[in-house]
């Protein structure tokens, strides 16, 4: 069935099983956007210390001190939307059936500008649509976006890797609510595969950064993609999920 | 982008409607076979109730989903002054969980039909896509192997061309056009102004079939 049902990824199409009701499965038929792996880790402070802008440049200063050179900037962003009522602004929420999200996250990636995903984060699901998504749900009205978060910086070659480095802004603020980083790499789109080299990688990057002695650490944080339905090749959503997970550590860390 | 969205009910002459279109656009025609989902939203969602259409194509080998929104028609002094309806629509292509995503978010089926026929997709004067299908419903919930015609004998013909707004004007011309020479079978009228029948299309469709299209009316 076209219809991906809930269920194993072959089920069994009898007339009780296309209603019955099974635990979330992988996505059937998914567009093969394969892309490079890629890791995405976030600035961790130390208790007490709050974030500055020179931990970016201490981390673009090691980026070119490997060797890596700077060619062009990068922005991804994040937009979360709220369940809109009848009744008001979206403030009577508790008028909504308790299904309905109270958050959906819209994801644009730097490198697919025609794409936008998005994320119901308690059902552990990636959509990915075009950029004219956006215009859909303003039509519908049944959700409101209502806080653009830019990831943007700088970004670096470095022989097969590149790096991007930078700074969470609230749009149209310069409010600094958190620093991170993309590593990818460019030779494999297999996660496993890449796994040691990545792992590899960072360790250089941690030695490196650790001669600055800055109050914090970058910490890549695993994203669980196979409740997310995502297979072990690298794609698109891969990277929008690991942008919900790295948006949710560094709320974390600014709450801590 | 605004889309022309405009329909008419038109019945039994569908093979010499083929024949016109073929001619017209002197392309090959399309299998049409989409899986229309309507999704409407939960009570007290949204600030006003929404409704959603999700399109899932059929024809290809690997299933495609679209989402489409269907606006209000186009109302004001300009929509009176042309004769067919306007509408805009908004889509776009959507991973095939795409109908776990809008349940997921407070919408629910509302009614599912499936469409099949052909389509013919051509330039002149716009980028026209002119589909004519049956409309078939399921007797259970997404089963389309099962699916049986709700009107026999009466096919949707839709015309759908993209405009934005510095060339909303030439396109409703290429359209209004365009409507002109499908006249001879089928008129393409607001609801509510005239019937869709033709008294002639009968001998139109004779006469087209008859010639297999190499005549022009």
């Amino acid at each position: 069935s076209h219809i991906a049902q809930p269920g194993g990824p072959h089920p069994v199409k009898t007339r009780e099983s296309r209603h019955r009701r099974r635990p979330s499965s992988p996505a059937l038929h998914r567009p093969a956007a394969m892309a490079p792996a890629k890791w995405l880790m976030h600035w961790h402070p130390n208790p007490g210390v709050t974030l500055n802008t020179q931990i970016l440049s201490e981390a673009c200063g090691c980026a070119e001190s490997l060797g890596g050179t700077k060619d062009g900037r990068w922005k991804t962003s994040i937009i979360f939307y709220r369940p809109m009522t009848r009744d008001g602004a979206g403030g009577a929420q508790q008028n909504l059936p308790p299904d309905v999200p109270r958050e959906l996250l819209g994801v644009a990636l730097h490198e697919r500008p025609g794409l936008y995903f998005s994320i119901l984060r308690n059902q552990r699901l990636v959509l990915q649509a075009d950029a004219a998504f956006s215009q859909v749900m303003e039509k519908l009205q049944s959700f409101k976006a209502r806080v653009n978060l830019n990831f943007e910086g700088f970004q670096y070659q470095l022989g097969d890797f590149c790096l991007r480095i930078g700074k969470c802004v609230p749009n149209n603020t310069e409010t600094l609510r958190g620093i991170m980083m993309e590593v990818e790499y460019y030779p494999l789109s297999s996660i496993e595969k890449s796994r040691a080299i990545m792992v590899d990688f960072f360790d250089i990057w941690q030695e490196t950064l650790a001669k600055k002695s800055l109050p914090g650490r970058f910490i890549h944080v695993e994203s669980n993609f196979a409740e997310y339905g995502l297979s072990d090749h690298y794609s698109f959503q891969h990277t929008a999920v690991q942008y919900a997970t790295c948006l949710q550590q560094l709320m974390a860390a600014v709450r801590a | 982008l605004t889309f022309f969205f405009l329909w008419v009910c038109t019945m039994q002459h569908v093979e010499a409607l083929e024949v016109l279109l073929q001619g017209l656009s002197g392309v090959p025609k399309e299998r049409v076979r989409v899986h229309e989902l309507c999704l409407k939203s939960v009570p007290m969602l949204g600030a006003v109730p929404s409704e959603v259409r999700l399109l899932c194509d059929l024809a290809q080998p690997t299933p495609s989903w679209t989402i489409r929104h269907v606006g209000g028609a186009m109302r004001g002094a300009g929509a009176e002054q042309i004769s067919i309806l306007v509408r805009t629509i908004v889509e776009s292509k959507a991973s095939s969980n795409v109908l776990r995503y809008f349940y997921g978010i407070g919408y629910k089926l509302d009614h599912e039909i499936l469409k099949v026929g052909f389509a013919f997709r051509f330039q002149r004067g716009a980028q026209f896509t002119v589909t004519v299908t049956s409309a078939n419903k399921m007797p259970k919930l997404h089963a389309t192997d099962e699916a049986v015609q709700v009107t026999p004998g009466i096919q949707l013909v839709e015309i759908t061309a993209p405009a934005a707004a510095n060339n909303y004007n030439d396109v409703v011309s290429a359209v209004t056009s365009f409507c002109e020479y499908l006249a001879p079978l089928l008129h393409l009228s607001k609801p509510g102004n005239s019937t869709g029948i033709v008294p002639t299309a009968g001998a139109a469709a004779a006469s087209l079939m008859s010639s297999g299209g190499a005549k022009t009316l």
